[in-house]
């Protein structure tokens, strides 16, 4: 008898398993971009506009300058946002050192008429995370900002609570105000061993749902990339970009609704290539294939990537096999079926000291305001963060010039 | 709803380490606590792990143990807790045996070892549910019904997302029930080959 009434109970969960699968939202698409031709990009196909059209331009060099001092003497990760009325939103963590326990997560507003960033405010200490999670906290680090289907502003951050980075796991927040006030934190569950070791570096795509997909990485036994489907606080899916222990902290790059490319940190030891490890699917993220490498060297360093809105692709990364002391800017035509990169800026350059007097230009972060411009947030020597506002007359000069070099090197 | 499921979380915590210190108190002691006196070390322990003991404590202590362990999958928690049943009896080997092949070879996978992960069928693939209900009914017909009763309540726990996890690993498996039953497997054969010992000595020819 005690047997029947088990199964009976048994049918119970069953069914309601099968009603629960069966209300999981469906894999969707990406979210594709449409891809704005304007006046400039028209005039390019003539050569008699477009020469004109550079004469009448003033061309504004990058603007540089420094996200606000905390006092803090180490900082790390910056990342930003671009905010409902034009303004930019920062985020980095400082603190006396890296994973130590005084570590926050800052956060300042840069108005981009005035060029100018608010004071830094707090968005997430260790004793907050800690009493929001419910569990022990021993460090913060990583935030990555995102816009949730409702208009909401997310944050994703890495928590510690036993050992170094290896232990962390994502958490999120988010607010109502575009970051002026924020709401408990949520755990992300990621990993089947106590949750350990996923964090997070690069910013989330979003499908056709307006769900987000967050790419994510592994940094313990494994060092893998990993696609999350995020829906409000929660997973509720996730696909692996790569396998092993060579790739980390993927960037995302979508060519349509179905196909995306992934771009890695490479974390190989020994004589193994330091270049970009690539994957790529064909199917919105649900399954990914690595492609081999992108021939830019990598030294173990994050990188950063853009598409503006004419399609044309932007990187910020050290093209180095060891070392931070160099940082470039890279671009893609969007028209160049092969993608070739080519550097287009050399943003810092410490080759010609000596490794000791080398700074560390690392972590870097793109976004754009309007879709034709760029902004980056770079770690600067972990004593300060940079931010460097790339306008679109710039870019599109590069760009030009780009097209020049590669029609010359076609004839 | 969030507040409620992290004290909910708190408290299986709670009760979790509590039967753990009653666990250990029988084991260091060599001693069995009276059917009695279980309820109450239970409540005890339970509220010295719930509530925040101020010091130089930021959090109760139960926050600490949930920093480093995470939640336990409602599998290993209720039968943790079932040992304190006066009718608990020892899990059947074979059970132990399929959650250690399970967790060895899952793990693995799910730690990065190939590009298939076994982990992402817990969102939402009917074949690991049934895969999941076929295992239970095997319990079941093998006489084991406290197995189909913790298997269906691990399934309902996750369709009502009990825990921060949407994934049916975390309700099913975690890596203390995969050491548990390794761990008891190897017990499990010690005991035997010491029963063989003792018995051909005691039964040796003259």
């Amino acid at each position: 008898m005690s047997r029947v009434i088990a199964f009976c109970f048994l049918l119970l969960a069953a069914v309601l398993g099968f009603l629960y699968i069966d209300s999981r939202p469906a894999w969707t698409p990406f979210t594709v971009a449409t891809v704005a031709v304007d006046e400039e990009e028209q005039a390019q196909s003539s050569p008699v506009k477009k020469s004109s059209l550079i004469n009448k331009l003033t061309i504004a060099h990058p603007q540089s300058d420094w996200l606000p001092d905390t006092g803090a003497a180490s900082v790390h990760a910056a990342s930003l946002i671009s905010l409902k009325d034009g303004a930019i939103r920062a985020f980095w963590f400082a603190g006396s050192r890296e994973g130590a326990s005084d570590v926050v997560i800052n956060s300042a507003v840069y108005d981009s008429k005035s060029g100018t960033w608010s004071a830094p405010t707090v968005v997430m200490d260790r004793l907050t995370a800690e009493k929001g999670l419910s569990r022990y906290i021993a460090k913060l680090g990583n935030p990555v900002p995102s816009r949730s289907a409702d208009g909401r502003l997310q944050l994703f951050f890495v928590t510690v609570s036993i050992g170094g980075w290896a232990g962390s796991s994502i958490s999120t927040i988010s607010s109502d105000d575009d970051g002026t006030t924020w709401d408990r934190p949520h755990r992300l569950i990621t990993s089947p061993l106590i949750n350990l070791s996923t964090l997070v570096k690069s910013p989330a795509i979003q499908f056709a749902d307006s769900r987000l997909g967050l790419p994510a990485y592994h940094e313990w036994i494994g060092r893998f990339g990993e696609f999350l489907r995020i829906e409000a606080n929660q997973v509720i899916d996730k696909r692996r970009m790569s396998s092993g222990r060579s790739a980390i902290q993927p960037i995302v790059f979508t060519d349509g609704a179905d196909r995306a490319a992934a771009y890695f940190r490479q974390a190989r030891s020994g004589s193994a290539p330091k270049q970009i490890p690539v994957s790529e699917t064909h199917n919105a993220g649900q399954t990914w294939q690595t492609i081999g490498d992108l021939e830019i060297a990598n030294p173990n360093s994050a990188i950063a990537a853009l598409t503006l809105s004419n399609g044309m692709r932007l990187l910020v990364l050290n093209n180095l096999e060891a070392g931070r002391h160099r940082l470039v800017l890279l671009m893609a035509d969007p028209s160049d079926k092969a993608k070739q990169w080519q550097v287009v800026q050399v943003l810092e350059d410490d080759e010609a000291l000596s490794d000791e007097q080398r700074r560390e230009f690392s972590y870097p972060y793109l976004i754009t305001g309007d879709g034709s411009d760029a902004h980056l947030v770079y770690t600067w020597d972990r004593k300060k963060i940079r931010h460097m506002h790339f306008g679109s007359a710039w870019l599109a000069q590069l760009q030009w010039q780009l097209k020049d070099q590669k029609k010359e090197g076609e004839q | 709803m969030d507040r409620l499921m992290q004290i909910v979380a708190l408290i299986e915590t709670s009760i979790s380490c509590a039967v753990m210190v009653v666990w250990l108190i029988e084991k260091i002691f060599q001693v069995s606590v009276p059917l009695s006196a279980r309820p109450i070390l239970l409540i005890l322990f339970g509220n010295l792990f719930f509530w925040p003991l101020g010091l130089f404590m930021e959090l109760p202590i139960a926050a600490y143990v949930r920093g480093v362990t995470g939640d336990l999958s409602i599998v290993s928690m209720l039968l943790l807790w079932s040992t304190l049943l006066p009718s608990n009896k020892p899990n059947p080997i074979a059970f132990k045996v399929a959650v250690a092949i399970v967790a060895l070879s899952f793990y693995p996978l799910a730690l990065g070892l190939g590009m298939f992960d076994p982990y992402a069928l817990g969102y939402g693939s009917i074949g690991f549910l049934i895969g999941v209900l076929a295992f239970a009914v095997i319990c079941g017909l093998a006489n084991w019904n406290q197995g189909v009763w913790i298997i269906a309540i691990a399934i309902i726990a996750w369709t009502f997302h009990w825990h921060e996890s949407a994934n049916l690993w975390d309700y099913l498996l975690d890596p203390f029930l995969g050491i548990w039953a390794i761990g008891a497997i190897v017990n499990s054969f010690r005991l035997k080959r010491r029963e063989r010992a003792q018995s051909g000595y005691l039964f040796r020819a003259g």
